[in-house]
């Protein structure tokens, strides 16, 4: 068996060894039994169920809740290792998708990605049971726990479709996750214990430091300064998008780096271009909100500074979890003040609705009339929330028909508004574990693995600032002010020529 | 670089293509009209009133504005004396505005400073906005793929997400023979297409986009390189652009690849937008407004709003069921004689008979054959 596992590796994946995990992932969930792995963003999570995927005899279907991230690896898949994948996702129209279902029902393909809503359509259902299902691999699996800092309602049905397309065997993936979000998969995906393989969550590599600061002023300038001096390239994570564009206008008028800004209120086109530039080395830092770094691997990230607290230690591992990729050493630094908690609970506020503003909805649902982005405003509800409540709605029972008036259910309204409540506290208590992991003067590498409920400390280079940490150790050279030099006479026929060379 | 110099160049220049867009609304709208053309709104007053005032350059000319900016500019205009607001309705608080002398000559300075007569003469079409953010998307796209093609990659993230976007390139690039003529000569079409415009506006265009050897800048990017109001470059660049669409169009035949760019096919019927054209379907087979409205889940005042937008594109529309031809050319000769497109100046004068409806039916018919 390991022999086969090993010669499909490098001969459809060009790797000559397993990362660490790996091939034991592969060799449970080859015979037959239902996986979770857990390996570190970067850790070569997709392997674990391509590979089976090939050596199975039915078609293997991988759960994704990222549609570019599906379209970039069955891409990848079709033009590198020769492997018929194909995917299904709201990208598609209904032709397409009925025509690639067709094309699906014949056997043509190894390996499908679909969408967690598609997954639920009885159509996409229906042609699934009738071909072989050898595997369901569910990517990004902590999206499926209520206590995970990234629930998605999408996902809560997984366990349902899996039944109905036969019980296959099943691969859950995921970076990060604590215990309780762990026992919550493995108990709605029958996972057992023996069968959790898990990759400890400390990265050797990364030094852990943190610097308390008393003014916006004081941080500003502290940041502005390591921008200048650290080793990058670098990612710097604040918490909210106007912090990004004064960072960042304050920083492109005083810093010699190349750096950008990043954040979802950008168009689509300039986030891809600067996420581009990133990549291929044309800017050295980003200044980004969270929106930033979900699917992108670039090894080589040497540093991560949080300007602000983050608003769990989930996303805190994961977004320091993309520094230092290619084993070089690198640097974590959090800065935090005061007032970062009530950013965080004035957003929580905004994000979680009142008693009042449940009622209303639950009115708007018992009039019968259709939920447009009109009548929200009317009331002055975002449609992020009606999309929550709309989904709350539906768990308690209060269903309406478009054109149908229903009485309203004062009881089901308050249950509905408990049960944000609910998963507003759980908020709470991740900030608040946040909170700790700043406040209290223990190792840091401790104390973060502890938070996953692990017990891996070991470091290469440094370790944390409360262990003593020499920050000289991750400064680079510093860049001159790159004044533009390229004042060659413009050029259409060469600069065409770059873009779309001769053959 | 100073930033405050920067911010105030970039305000100085906003404010004078407000101007320009708010000239002819002058007596006539209110401010906000002038915002949701220059933003680019689709309501169907929006888009009368750019026919009826002829602004097209200036319709979605900066898609981005906040209400924030643009209050700025506003304060700025009154703060300068360019501008004054009057109120026109006290019980309504409805008010206008109207441009002041020194606002009309500041404008014409300094729309020859930045040659804004030049940068906009592309824009007589009615549906030019929203044809150039077509045109980008797809030239993006394209280059970006055939210079992968041409690298031999084919796992490489596109710059343009729109799914409508990806899948019309990937008709493109569906046979192998079309592939090839891609391929081999998207590059010397281009150059042809690019080599008359500005330099200016070459550059601006082939150094945002991407391929296999460069990744694009965003138009922010360039600016600051060049030290110049990234809204300045809005011009040179949607002229750029818009000129090549005309182009395309004009000379098809010596553009075989390009040209496919400026052919529209999700379209119902180019002229309306998707859901009038909706509409005028179901009015052809004979049903009345409040049918359409029934039908089709939206509200009559809606149905109103495209019946205005057929009267002022289609002109084979029969309209009679809504308005006659004598009450039509008399409401047309009470707006000549008190200067004015404003519905409730024209309504006063007319009989209580006549409606709101059948006033912006005879205008925007009236319009529909002048822009003929």
């Amino acid at each position: 068996m390991s022999d086969l596992l090993h010669n499909t590796l490098s001969k459809h994946f060009g790797h000559s060894a397993f990362r660490p995990g790996q091939e034991k992932m592969i060799s449970q969930v080859m015979s037959g039994r239902n996986v979770l792995g857990l390996l570190a963003t970067g850790g070569g999570k997709s392997v674990t169920y391509q590979l089976p995927a090939l050596l199975l005899p039915g078609i293997t279907i991988v759960v994704s809740p990222l549609i570019s991230l599906m379209i970039d690896q069955v891409q990848q898949l079709r033009a590198r290792n020769k492997i018929p994948a194909a995917y299904v996702n709201s990208s598609l129209d209904p032709a397409e998708s009925r025509e690639l279902l067709q094309e699906i029902a014949t056997g043509a393909y190894k390996l499908l990605y679909v969408s967690p809503e598609k997954l639920q359509q009885p159509y996409v259902q229906s042609v699934l049971k009738r071909v072989r299902v050898s595997l369901i691999a569910i990517d990004e699996a902590h999206c499926l726990s209520q206590w995970g800092h990234d629930f998605r309602t999408d996902y809560l049905r997984l366990p349902d479709v899996i039944k109905h397309v036969g019980n296959p065997p099943v691969l859950a993936v995921t970076a990060t996750a604590t215990k309780a979000v762990r026992d919550e998969i493995c108990d709605l995906l029958h996972i057992e214990a023996e069968d959790v393989v898990a990759q400890p969550l400390n990265r050797a590599n990364i030094a852990l430091d943190l610097a308390e600061v008393q003014d916006e002023g004081e941080r500003r300038g502290k940041v502005v300064e390591l921008m200048n001096s650290l080793q990058g390239p670098g990612i710097v994570y604040c918490s909210t998008r106007q912090a990004v564009d004064v960072l960042t206008a304050t920083y492109q008028l005083e810093g010699s780096r190349r750096v950008h800004g990043y954040h979802g209120g950008m168009n689509s086109m300039e986030r891809m271009l600067i996420q581009q530039q990133f990549l291929s080395g044309d800017l050295d830092i980003i200044v980004a909100t969270n929106a930033f770094g979900m699917g992108i691997d670039k090894p080589d990230i040497r540093f991560v500074i949080h300007y602000q607290l983050p608003a769990s230690m989930e996303a805190y591992a994961q977004e320091i979890g993309r520094v230092g990729r290619n084993g070089e050493p690198g640097y974590a630094l959090l800065f935090s003040s005061k007032e970062d908690v009530h950013i965080h609970q004035h957003m929580l506020d905004r994000e979680y609705p009142t008693q009042l503003q449940v009622q209303q909805f639950c009115q708007l649902l018992s009039k019968g009339i259709a939920i447009t982005s009109e009548v929200l405003a009317a009331v002055d509800l975002s449609e992020e929330m009606a999309g929550m409540l709309s989904f709350y709605a539906e768990k308690a029972g209060y269903i309406s028909k478009p054109g149908t008036a229903m009485p309203y259910d004062q009881e089901k309204a308050l249950h509905i508004w408990q049960d944000t409540q609910v998963r507003k506290r759980q908020k709470h208590q991740k900030l608040f574990g946040m909170l700790d992991y700043v406040q209290n003067n223990q190792c840091l590498r401790r104390s973060l693995n502890h938070y996953f409920e692990e017990a891996e400390y070991s470091f290469t280079l440094q370790c944390c600032v409360h262990c003593g940490l020499d920050r000289v150790a991750y400064v680079g050279d510093i860049p001159q002010k790159q004044e533009k030099k390229d004042e060659k006479p413009w050029n259409l026929r060469q600069a065409l020529q770059t873009l779309l060379p001769k053959r | 670089m100073n930033s405050h110099n920067s911010a105030g160049e970039e305000l100085d220049f906003l404010c004078l293509v407000a101007l320009n867009a708010m000239l002819p609304l002058s007596n006539e709208r209110t401010l906000q009209a002038a915002f949701y053309i220059l933003r680019g709104r689709k309501a169907n007053q929006t888009l009368q009133d750019v026919h009826l005032y002829s602004l097209y350059p200036y319709y979605r000319m900066f898609p981005r504005f906040t209400k924030e900016g643009w209050d700025k500019i506003v304060s700025t205009l009154l703060q300068k004396g360019f501008i004054r607001t009057v109120t026109r309705d006290e019980q309504t608080k409805k008010s206008t505005f109207w441009v002041t002398q020194a606002g009309k000559d500041f404008a014409e300075k300094e729309s020859d400073r930045f040659q804004l007569n030049f940068w906009l003469a592309p824009f007589s079409q009615s549906d030019m906005a929203e044809r150039l953010g077509l045109f980008w998307l797809r030239l993006h796209l394209i280059v970006q793929t055939v210079s992968h093609l041409l690298a031999g990659e084919l796992g490489f993230v596109p710059i343009v997400s729109d799914k409508r976007t990806q899948r019309w390139a990937r008709t493109q690039l569906h046979d192998q023979v079309s592939r090839v003529m891609w391929r081999d000569q998207l590059e010397e079409e281009l150059f042809e297409l690019l080599y008359p415009l500005p330099i200016e506006a070459q550059e601006l265009i082939v150094s945002q986009l991407s391929g296999a050897a460069q990744v694009g800048k965003t138009l922010e990017q360039i600016a600051r390189q060049r030290k110049e109001t990234p809204s300045y470059l809005q011009l040179p660049f949607r002229y750029g652009l818009a000129a090549c669409i005309l182009r395309l169009q004009q000379e098809s035949e010596c553009f075989p690849l390009l040209s496919r760019l400026v052919i529209e096919t999700h379209k119902f019927d180019s002229r309306l937008t998707d859901s009038a054209a909706k509409t005028y379907q179901l009015i052809q087979r004979g049903l009345g407004k409040a049918e359409v409205a029934i039908r089709r889940n939206i509200k009559e005042s809606t149905v109103e709003d495209h019946l205005v937008e057929m009267a002022l594109r289609c002109p084979e529309w029969d309209y009679s069921d809504y308005l006659s031809e004598e009450l039509g050319d008399h409401i047309v000769q009470t707006s000549e004689q008190l200067q004015t497109s404003r519905l409730r100046m024209i309504k006063d004068q007319l009989d209580d008979t006549v409606s709101y409806l059948q006033i912006r039916l005879a205008l925007a018919r009236r319009q529909g054959e002048k822009v003929k």
